[in-house]
């Protein structure tokens, strides 16, 4: 066998031959490339909804909704095959995937909290509800105007 | 199969060298720059008691300000200079006292102290190993300590003081260095001693779960580990998941404090000045403090758990009640640790419906903690129990856990808490169970494994002493301060003669400190009895002087680095088979015989 | 010895040999990744957090949308989807080092690895450029009642609301006299400074073109600490990646795995860039898509 360093290793893993390997390889990197040049453009779309009158608030939500579960889909194959962790014995695989589970709890409650500190100071902070809310629609024409945004002015 | 069984034959661990020969080691490599994970531990427990002095000695000082406001002390003057202005103890100092006995006691002694000590002392020794997985590692998380310590120190030598924005370090306080004396250098080098202490964690952590997951030796199944090593390894795993939040909460607070950022602060003025500052949350910090600091509780807590169920069964003679229950209490309090945080936050303008999410979260902990202690219980009912001083300690932990504990209920839920935050009930609350307790699981631990330790006992009859004038202080401390906290008696303050109402605690206040005082003057008694019983105590002179099961006492009175002579036993049962078949003991080591029934 | 079948016979757990089947320098690595995940965890949850409690939140289209060499062309997202592809590229490369460790192949190992380090770099580049053309960029924007002109930093955020053309022409007339000589430069490029200050402020406002100039409110101030300090922290790992990617290129160079007989220090350092580009997809994500 290759290395019988470790004793604690019951059985060394016998790695996948050449052509198997490169196919996975190629066939990642290809889904990951695609699946960024999706994200890419559901970016634009969201740009342009944004530029538009009248945002869909709905539509953008939805938009942002696939982008994150697309993310998603790529930690999950940059883990589970450049990270070799789908190859790995099953306890293994269990005991990075559950940790990862209290995230759930902690981004819940963390953004919850942000937007109900946000509804607070809008009820009880004049101050900061008039300062930062973005004027709406009528008081500033140049809102709704499809601007192109400004760009770096060196 | 059979190939790699041979490979394993020889023994587990990488440093099996080590073991077999005792070959010469220079004074600094053996007891400095040690890698054996037992010198480490010494190091660790040693450290620890060095800064549970320095903690214990600040709550004394600032016991002296509360029970006896007006009177000055002019010694005071003569060790502090200014801090302790005409003998009487200045506010910024009071305040400098109470952050970092707080800091001290929760992270350097609790943590590192208590954890530290036993995770690397017991770890190796009751799974079977020869060492740490990375004893390399091993000896950077003690060194790392030992930089966070040296920094913390500085900070209190510096001629602003020491950080003074609680333990808890809440912005805008601690963000804004025009805020006061403590808030300039010293917290920064508080932050910076944080770091490190963190990044010593995680060397640790990362070291125990490994060591636990891959190092056992051969029978030692996950299912047949001491009790102490199950609290070990959740002790880890919340330290390694949860310290990391912190690092991010204190590197946003330090951008805050120097780079100008508005992390955490929003529309402030200070001394007339409106600061740029917008659009941050205090709020914010609270949540990523307390994600570390709830689970915190339980780093601290567990180890003491762990090392009280072990010492228990050992001194009752019967197998500990509901080993599988333990485990699940240890499991269900480590995951329910890491969703409860913002039960520390229900006032500070939570969103009240999150609240209530968290009241019930907080709530549930009470059942496995409820087991926990119905195990200890039963495991003590109708037993044999041999009242060693790590046995009374083992039973006071109970006590102690089962009075705080209670209170936790009170303050777990939010309408109670409105009226009872941030007061002595507090106080009170988190001394008993988190405080005192895991103490008392740790001088436990420090009684029953001294002999394994430094292959001598501690005095006896120090030890009685020690352990009832430490436990009725406790209560006598304590106890009132309940009371004190309905009454409304805030903590953190560093005058309450303002209130009329009050004054009635006057006396109270008085006794608490005095007897605070011969508390402190007792555990100055058992660091005289443990340095003296390192070179004076009675000599061990049984491999096995508590009748124990678990691997740690089949290793030689002063075991070497690697720990066995010869082999590594193997295992082939559970750590708990007391009073079993008519026999007092059956170790670990010794096979199941043919007709032996079943525990 | 049949992998598969010995997997289901093992008893993993009954001591004496790793529950996973891996050494311990890896498994270490594994939860020390998971720790690192926390931090990063944190860090973006923070920041959603804040986001959350505001009432406005620039959109990453308006602030990421410049090209090294295209000047004021709008191209949101364009670049940083080239230091993604670097990113994932390079990840690519470390999977074939790592692969070629496997097989011992050290020269496979030097080349891949020689590869990663490039990508390495090139991300740093970029990263490097982006902050930089950020910090001195230079935004109108309206602050109590008149115009300056800041960058992206830490402390100051120019990507309010747009503020509207009245507004803007009401607060031009306030604005100090070097400002609106910056602010005209901007339009009128033919023109030198030394030209432009030479005119009275009533010549500069009617040559300042408000259409093309977007004045805006100031942003949110946590927009700019987030961005440096997750962008940053995340350099921070790619830069320790590359640095532990260079020692391992040497070691791997000088045979120490060679003759260790096995690859796995590769492995662990293939562990922890993957990691790298695994915090940069959330990053991506969180900062420059939503």
């Amino acid at each position: 066998m290759q290395h019988p360093a470790f004793e604690e290793v019951t059985i060394h893993h016998e790695h996948a031959d050449d052509g198997t390997f490169y196919k996975k390889v190629k066939k990642t990197t290809l889904l990951l490339s695609v699946i960024t040049v999706i994200e890419l453009v559901i970016g634009l779309a969201i740009y342009n909804i944004h530029k538009g009158e009248n945002p869909n608030e709905f539509l953008i939500l939805a938009f942002k909704g696939m982008v994150c579960i697309l993310t998603l889909a790529k930690a999950y194959y940059i883990v589970s095959v450049f990270m070799h962790l789908g190859d790995e014995i099953r306890n293994m695989i269990m005991t990075i995937v559950v940790p990862l589970l209290l995230f759930i709890w902690f981004i819940a409650a963390f953004i919850w909290d942000g937007n109900s500190y946000k509804n607070l100071r809008n009820t009880y902070d004049k101050h900061f509800q008039e300062s930062t809310m973005p004027a709406k629609h009528g008081t500033h024409k140049e809102e709704a105007k499809p601007a192109a945004p400004a760009s770096g002015k060196e | 199969m059979s190939e790699t069984s041979t490979l394993h034959a020889g023994a587990v661990g990488h440093h099996d060298d080590h073991g077999h020969g005792h070959h010469e080691q220079s004074f600094i490599s053996k007891y400095i720059f040690s890698m054996d994970h037992k010198t480490i531990g010494k190091q660790f427990l040693i450290t620890g008691i060095v800064w549970a002095i320095i903690g214990g000695l600040f709550s004394v000082l600032f016991r002296l300000q509360l029970g006896y406001p007006d009177q000055t002390f002019p010694i005071l003057e003569t060790f502090f200079g200014h801090w302790a202005k005409g003998g009487q103890i200045q506010p910024e100092f009071y305040y400098g006292l109470v952050t970092i006995h707080g800091t001290v006691l929760v992270f350097f002694v609790l943590t590192a102290g208590l954890s530290g000590t036993f995770a690397n002392l017991l770890i190796p020794l009751q799974i079977g190993a020869r060492d740490m997985a990375s004893p390399f590692m091993n000896m950077l998380s003690y060194w790392f300590f030992f930089l966070a310590g040296i920094v913390m120190l500085s900070s209190i030598f510096v001629h602003t003081g020491p950080a003074s924005g609680g333990w808890t370090m809440y912005p805008p306080l601690s963000a804004l260095r025009q805020a006061g004396d403590g808030q300039k250098i010293g917290t920064d080098l508080w932050l910076i001693a944080m770091a490190l202490f963190i990044v010593s964690s995680l060397l640790g952590g990362l070291n125990y779960i490994s060591t636990i997951l891959n190092m056992r030796t051969k029978g030692m199944s996950m299912t047949r580990l001491p009790l102490p090593i199950w609290a070990m390894f959740f002790t880890a795993v919340l330290g390694v998941l949860s310290f990391p939040v912190l690092l991010s909460g204190a590197i946003l607070l330090l951008f805050d404090r120097n780079l100008g950022t508005s992390f955490y602060l929003s529309d402030i003025v200070v001394n007339g000045e409106i600061l740029p500052n917008e659009g941050g949350s205090a709020i914010l910090y609270q949540h990523l403090f307390w994600f570390l600091g709830h689970p915190e509780v339980y780093i601290i807590l567990l180890p003491a758990m762990g090392m009280v169920s072990e010492i228990l069964s050992v001194s009752a003679r019967k197998p500990i009640f509901g080993y599988m229950a333990m485990l699940g209490s240890m499991f269900a309090i480590a995951i329910l640790a890491f969703l409860v945080w913002a039960h520390h936050m229900f006032v500070t303008g939570l969103n009240p419906f999150l609240g209530s999410v968290f009241v019930l979260l907080t709530l549930l902990i009470a059942v496995p903690s409820a087991i926990k202690v119905f195990n200890w219980l039963t495991t003590l009912w109708r037993g044999n129990i041999r009242f060693t001083p790590a046995a009374l300690f083992a039973i006071g932990f109970v006590s102690l856990f089962i009075s705080g504990g209670l209170t936790g209920i009170f303050l777990g839920n939010s309408t109670i808490d409105i009226h009872l935050h941030d007061t002595m009930f507090v106080v009170a609350h988190f001394h008993i169970v988190m405080g005192v307790a895991s103490f008392f699981g740790m001088f436990a631990g420090v009684y029953h494994w001294f002999p394994k330790m430094f292959g001598r006992y501690m005095n006896n009859t120090l030890a009685y002493i020690h352990f009832w004038v430490t436990m009725a202080g406790a209560y006598l401390i304590f106890w009132p301060m309940h009371y004190q906290g309905l009454a409304g008696v805030p903590r953190r303050y560093l005058d309450k003669k303002g209130w009329v109402s009050f004054n009635q605690f006057a006396d109270l206040d008085k006794m608490i400190t005095v007897v605070s005082i011969i508390v402190f003057a007792v555990q100055l008694m058992f660091v005289f009895n443990f340095f003296y019983s390192i070179y004076k105590g009675r000599k061990v002179t049984t491999t096995n002087p508590w009748e124990a099961n678990t691997l740690e006492w089949t290793t030689p009175i002063n075991p070497g680095h690697g720990n066995w002579v010869g082999e590594i036993p193997e295992v082939h049962r559970w750590p708990y088979d007391y009073a079993k078949d008519g026999r007092d003991f059956i170790p670990q080591t010794e096979p199941v015989g043919a007709n032996e029934s079943k525990h | 010895m049949a992998t598969t079948a010995t997997v289901h016979q093992t008893k993993w757990w009954s001591g004496g040999k790793s529950p996973f089947n891996l050494e311990y320098g890896k498994l270490m690595m594994w939860y020390f990744l998971m720790s690192d995940a926390f931090t990063f965890g944190a860090f973006l949850i923070s920041y959603g957090s804040i986001r959350f409690s505001q009432n406005f939140w620039p959109d990453p289209n308006v602030v990421f949308n410049a090209f090294p060499g295209a000047g004021h062309a709008n191209l949101p997202l364009a670049f940083v989807s080239v230091m993604t592809f670097i990113l994932i590229i390079s990840s690519v490369t470390m999977v074939l080092a790592v692969h070629a460790g496997h097989k011992g192949d050290k020269a496979g190992v030097v080349k891949w690895l020689f590869w990663t380090i490039v990508g390495g770099v090139a991300f740093l580049s970029c990263q490097a450029w982006e902050w930089h053309h950020l910090i001195t960029g230079e935004h109108a924007v309206l602050v109590d009642g008149k115009i300056d002109i800041i960058g992206q930093t830490m402390r100051g955020n120019p990507w309010g609301s747009l503020v509207s053309h009245d507004a803007a022409l009401a607060a031009l007339q306030n604005t100090p006299h070097e400002t609106l000589v910056n602010l005209a430069h901007q339009s009128n490029h033919g023109s030198s400074h030394e030209q432009l200050a030479a005119l009275t402020d009533k010549d500069l406002i009617s040559k300042i073109n408000l259409d093309e100039l977007h004045v805006r409110t100031k942003g949110p101030i946590a927009f700019g600490g987030y961005f440096y300090g997750i962008t940053g922290f995340h350099g921070f790992h790619v830069f320790s990646g590359v640095v532990i990617n260079i020692v391992m290129l040497m070691m791997t160079q000088k045979n120490v795995f060679q003759n260790r007989g096995h690859y796995l220090m590769i492995e662990k350092a293939g562990l922890y860039w993957h990691f790298v580009d695994l915090v940069w997809v959330f990053v991506f994500l969180c900062f420059y898509l939503i």
